[in-house]
């Protein structure tokens, strides 16, 4: 052991710089948020509170595929439909438990018409299972409060595009198009085993 | 009514008067006391806080100035759980040993000159208050015991090592302070203090000084020698068991320990509630200031240091926490006697 080292030990020099930096730290900012006065703004995209969304002329995009719940992992969707008078299907209840939802966001990613959507809202706790029982006029009146006007627009457009803008229709089947539609004939294509390219390589 | 009755009924009524101011000093001490207790334990928090760059309580009251009388209110009407296995007396008993322990202690402390400031002016003063501090040990080692726990078990254990290992380091830290002041009572250490011009024994005996405050962090049981009531490992040590208003207790007399080991290195070390005279020298108008400020004032340094400590240093494991007493810090303490005897014997 070293003078230097020694008199380290002596003088409890690593205690002390350890008790400086305490010291200092006591004067500094403090990091917290005093939550209910001080709110965080949420990202753009945040998977809160469950919405359905509303067409131009006011009622929901919704036609009841049961994609979402389908997809839904913990089966926490259910929809209902019935056959309307000129063959169309008509939702009749589209109910979500929100309770059970986990938030994952496949109902929205696999919806084709952009129908249910995910808000930022986040502080709807309370005491009764009821109100945390999502029907369908809850959910339009959702998306009214909290996602209306360009805000949904963008949500969809940023987060949830619909494979339909990524996938252009073939004769007889879906391509994809590589999101910049880069396919059509511009690059060599890896997979066309030519008997020219395989004799320019060698 | 002959002279001898006269004599005796005036001798009874100056017993009662005595009794009786006795008696208010006790609930002024106690009251006092108490509520610098409560107050700790609010700074702590608020101090922790700061240092770890978070808040502390908040909410109760203007910055939670009122956090510490929610949490009297809460203990007090907290259910008061005995484990059915316990061994019963014994584990009622241990709280009040603690606590009778840790406030009988507050009797023989001088706040400020003069009797007034003063329950009991003993000449055994400072041996009284280490006696009082290793009698809580029975509480510790009763609560552990009869809690019938492993954890308070092991907590029990882990004190009571613990506490008889730096009771010796403390004890010998003081002999240093005995020998310059030539006396165990605390007025007169004081007292002894401001014949030197330094005015503090801090600074010739700045060794047993670095020794008394380590040993009576072991002593208080505060990190970073927590291990009897290590939260991570054994959830609270040797009161796990207790709840409701004996657990106050327990909480309550950690702080009188506290309180009681900071007045007595603000009173050996530190000269009490006077200011060196080459202070007062300095600056005439600072001994028109009550002792009993610079007291609190010392007092206060020393809770402080103790929460700083905490929100510093980590805990020490059990070996090094023996080998730091016994190896490190007797030899010191002894080093410091051997000195300080050799210097008064020539010195005088």
């Amino acid at each position: 052991m070293g003078i230097n080292n020694f008199a380290k030990k002596v003088f409890l020099l690593e205690i002390l710089k350890g008790m400086a930096l305490t010291f200092r730290m006591m004067f500094a900012k403090p990091v917290t948020r005093q939550y209910p006065e001080e709110k965080r703004e949420m990202f753009p995209g945040f998977r809160g509170l469950h919405a359905l969304a509303r067409k131009e002329d006011g009622t929901a995009r919704c036609v009841g595929c049961g994609l979402c719940a389908a997809v839904c992992p913990s089966r926490c969707i259910s929809v209902y439909t019935s056959e309307g008078d000129d063959h169309t299907k008509i939702v009749d209840r589209y109910e979500i438990e929100v309770l059970r939802c986990v938030y994952c966001g496949f109902c929205v990613e696999a919806c084709p018409f952009k129908a249910v959507a995910l808000t930022g809202h986040y502080e709807y706790s309370d005491y009764s299972r009821a109100v945390l029982f999502m029907d369908k006029d809850k959910l339009l009146a959702n998306w009214d409060k909290y996602m209306a006007g360009k805000k949904g627009e963008e949500y969809f457009k940023r987060f949830w595009r619909p494979m339909s803008e990524d996938f252009k229709a073939h004769e007889d089947q879906a391509v994809f198009m590589g999101n910049r539609g880069k396919i059509e004939g511009a690059a060599p294509d890896k997979t066309t085993h030519s008997p020219e390219g395989l004799s320019n390589a060698a | 009514m002959n002279a001898v009755d006269m004599a005796g009924s005036s001798g009874n009524f100056h017993f009662i008067m005595q009794f009786i101011i006795i008696l208010v000093k006790i609930v002024v001490l106690i009251s006092v006391t108490l509520l610098h207790v409560m107050y700790a334990t609010y700074f702590e928090r608020k101090v922790i806080g700061h240092m770890q760059v978070r808040l502390g309580p908040m909410r109760t009251g203007p910055h939670g100035i009122l956090q510490p009388i929610a949490d009297g209110l809460k203990s007090f009407f907290k259910e008061d759980i005995i484990p059915a296995q316990a061994d019963k007396p014994v584990f009622m008993l241990a709280p009040i040993i603690f606590t009778f322990a840790a406030m009988s202690a507050l009797a023989v402390i001088p706040f400020s000159f003069g009797d007034w400031y003063v329950i009991a002016n003993i000449n055994v003063g400072l041996l009284y208050v280490l006696a009082m501090s290793s009698l809580g040990a029975y509480g510790v080692v009763m609560a552990g015991w009869s809690s019938n726990s492993k954890y308070s078990f092991l907590g029990g254990l882990r004190a009571s090592a613990q506490v008889i290992s730096y009771e010796v380091c403390m004890g010998m830290s003081l002999i240093g302070v005995i020998l310059m002041a030539g006396s165990m009572n605390l007025t007169d250490i004081v007292k002894a203090q401001q014949q030197h011009w330094y005015g503090m024994f801090l600074i010739p005996q700045f060794l047993g000084y670095f020794v008394f405050v380590v040993a009576a962090f072991a002593e208080t049981n505060r990190t970073p020698f927590d291990l009897p009531e290590a939260e991570s490992e054994l959830v609270a040590g040797y009161f796990v068991e207790y709840s409701g208003m004996r657990f106050a207790l327990y909480y309550m007399s950690e702080y009188i320990g506290m309180l009681i080991m900071s007045s007595m290195a603000a009173i050996c070390f530190m000269g009490g509630w006077t200011l060196p005279p080459f202070i007062t020298g300095a600056v005439p108008i600072l001994s028109a200031v009550p002792g009993i400020i610079w007291f609190l004032g010392k007092v206060y340094f020393h809770i402080f240091l103790f929460y700083w400590i905490r929100a510093t240093v980590p805990r020490y494991r059990y070996d090094q926490l023996m080998a730091l007493g016994w190896k490190v810090l007797l030899p010191l303490a002894l080093l410091n006697i051997v000195v300080t005897s050799i210097v008064k014997f020539f010195v005088g």
